[in-house]
C-alpha cells in the first residue's frame, strides 16, 4: 500500500481541484470539437477532430505528473478529470472512466521510464510520446482505427502527436515555468 | 444495485465490447440499459438525451469508415452501436447514482482510503465555486485586454494557484474538524452489498458471455 501512503489529504484535494478546473476549462472547447467534427464528417475525417484536440483532453495527466512528482499522480489526475467529466458532462457515463484510465496510464509511463527522478523537457517529451502511443492504440481497437489505410493512419497519428506535444508538452512546460517562477511550490 | 458493483459491471462490459464485434449484442446492451433506467424511474427527457449526444461522433465514425476503409456495413454497424452501448451502459451508473453515494460506497465496499474519499468529496463540493472562478479569471484578463484562451498558460496558472490556496484551507478545515489520515472510521450510514447483488452481477456478466461467445450473433 505504498502508493496510498505517499498521498496526503492536502495533495489529494489539490489534485482533485486542479482536475476539476481542467474539466471546467475543457467545456469551452466542446463547441469547437462539434464544429470540427461537423466540418470534417462530409470528407469522412470526422474522427480526426478528436485527434486534433487530443492534447487538450490529456493535458491534466502530464501536468499532474510533473507537479506532484509522485508515482501514480499522472494516472490519478486524468482519472479524476474523467470522474468530473462523468458527473458533469454526464452524457458519456462511466465509459469516460476507461478513457481517463487509458490516457492517465499513457502519461504515467513517460515518467515511469525515468523512475520518477527526472523532471524536465526530456521526461515531459517521453510522457507526450507514451500518451500518444497508448491513446492511439486504444482508438485502434475501440474506434476501428486499425482498419484505416496506412497513410491515413500515420497522418492521424502525427496529428495526435503534434496536438499532444503542444498542449501536453509545450503548454504544460510553460505553466510549470510560471509556477516555478512564482515560488508557490517551494513554499509547500 | 450497490454503486461500486454497478460501476464495476458497467466498466467490465464497456471494456469487453471494445474488443468484440457483434452489433446485435451492442444493441441488446442498449435495450437492457434502457429497461434498467426505466425501472429506476429515470426521467424520460434524460433517457432521450442519451440518443442525441452520441449521434455526431457515431455519424462521424460511420461515414469515415465507409469512405476510408474496405470494411462493410457490418463493421460500421458494430462501431456505431458500440458508441451507443458505451453511453447507455455508462449511464446506468451516472443516472441512477449520485457522486456522494458512489464515493461512500467505494470507501466502504471497495476499500478506497478515506483520505481519498473525503478529499474528493470536499473538492467536488467546490465545483460551483470553481466554475465561478474560471469566469472571474477570464473576466479579469479581458479587463486588462489580455483575453485568455484555452491555450493560454496564464489561465491554467491562475487556476492552479487557486487550487493550491483552496486545498490548504479545505485540508486545514477538515483536520480541525477531527479528520485524521489513515485512521479507522465508523460510519453513520453503513453500506453493505446484499447477496442478491452479487448474483445479479454474476448472472448479467454470464448472460453477456453466452451472447458473445456461445450464440454467435452477427
Amino acid at each position: 500500500m505504498n502508493f496510498f501512503k505517499a498521498w496526503h489529504l492536502r495533495d489529494i484535494i489539490t489534485l482533485a481541484l486542479i482536475s476539476i478546473f481542467f474539466g471546467v476549462i475543457y467545456w469551452v472547447i466542446i463547441p469547437l470539437y462539434n464544429i470540427l467534427t461537423v466540418a470534417l464528417t462530409p470528407i469522412g475525417l470526422g474522427p480526426a477532430a478528436n485527434d486534433i484536440l487530443m492534447g487538450v483532453w490529456v493535458m491534466a495527466g502530464p501536468l499532474a505528473g510533473y507537479l506532484f512528482k509522485i508515482a501514480g499522480s499522472a494516472t490519478l489526475g486524468e482519472l479524476l478529470g474523467s470522474v468530473v467529466e462523468m458527473f458533469l458532462g454526464g452524457q458519456w457515463g462511466a465509459s469516460t472512466l476507461i478513457s481517463g484510465i487509458v490516457q492517465g496510464i499513457g502519461s504515467e509511463l513517460g515518467y515511469t521510464v525515468t523512475g520518477y527522478k527526472v523532471y524536465n523537457w526530456f521526461s515531459l517529451s517521453l510522457s507526450v510520446i507514451t500518451t500518444t502511443i497508448v491513446t492511439f492504440g486504444w482508438d485502434m481497437i475501440r474506434n476501428g482505427y486499425n482498419q484505416y489505410h496506412l497513410s491515413l493512419l500515420l497522418s492521424l497519428f502525427i496529428i495526435r502527436l503534434v496536438s499532444t506535444f503542444f498542449f501536453g508538452g509545450v503548454l504544460v512546460k510553460l505553466i510549470m515555468n510560471l509556477l516555478e517562477k512564482s515560488r508557490v511550490l517551494s513554499a509547500r | 444495485m450497490n454503486p461500486s458493483l454497478k460501476l464495476l459491471l458497467s466498466l467490465l462490459i464497456a471494456v469487453e465490447i471494445s474488443f468484440t464485434r457483434s452489433w446485435t449484442v451492442n444493441l441488446i446492451l442498449v435495450i437492457a440499459s434502457i429497461i434498467w433506467l426505466l425501472i429506476n424511474r429515470v426521467a424520460y427527457r434524460k433517457i432521450g438525451l442519451l440518443f442525441i449526444v452520441p449521434l455526431l461522433p457515431a455519424l462521424a465514425i460511420g461515414i469515415s469508415m465507409a469512405l476510408w476503409t474496405d470494411e462493410g456495413l457490418d463493421f460500421i454497424l458494430v462501431l456505431i452501436t458500440r458508441i451507443y452501448a458505451y453511453v447507455f451502459v455508462g449511464s446506468i451508473v451516472t443516472l441512477t447514482t449520485s457522486l456522494p453515494q458512489l464515493v461512500a460506497s467505494l470507501e466502504q465496499n471497495a476499500k478506497l482510503p478515506s483520505k481519498f474519499a473525503y478529499g474528493f468529496l470536499g473538492a467536488f463540493n467546490l465545483i460551483p465555486k470553481i466554475t465561478a472562478e474560471v469566469s472571474i479569471i477570464r473576466a479579469a484578463g479581458k479587463m486588462r485586454n489580455q483575453p485568455m484562451h484555452f491555450w493560454s498558460p496564464t489561465l491554467y496558472f491562475k487556476a492552479i494557484l487557486a487550487s493550491l490556496n483552496w486545498s490548504e484551507n479545505l485540508a486545514e478545515a477538515m483536520t480541525s474538524h477531527g479528520f485524521v489520515e489513515d485512521q479507522p472510521r465508523t460510519h453513520y450510514q453503513v453500506i453493505k452489498i446484499p447477496v442478491k447483488d452479487f448474483y445479479l452481477f454474476g448472472s448479467l456478466l454470464l448472460i453477456l458471455q453466452i451472447l458473445l461467445f456461445m450464440i454467435h450473433l452477427p
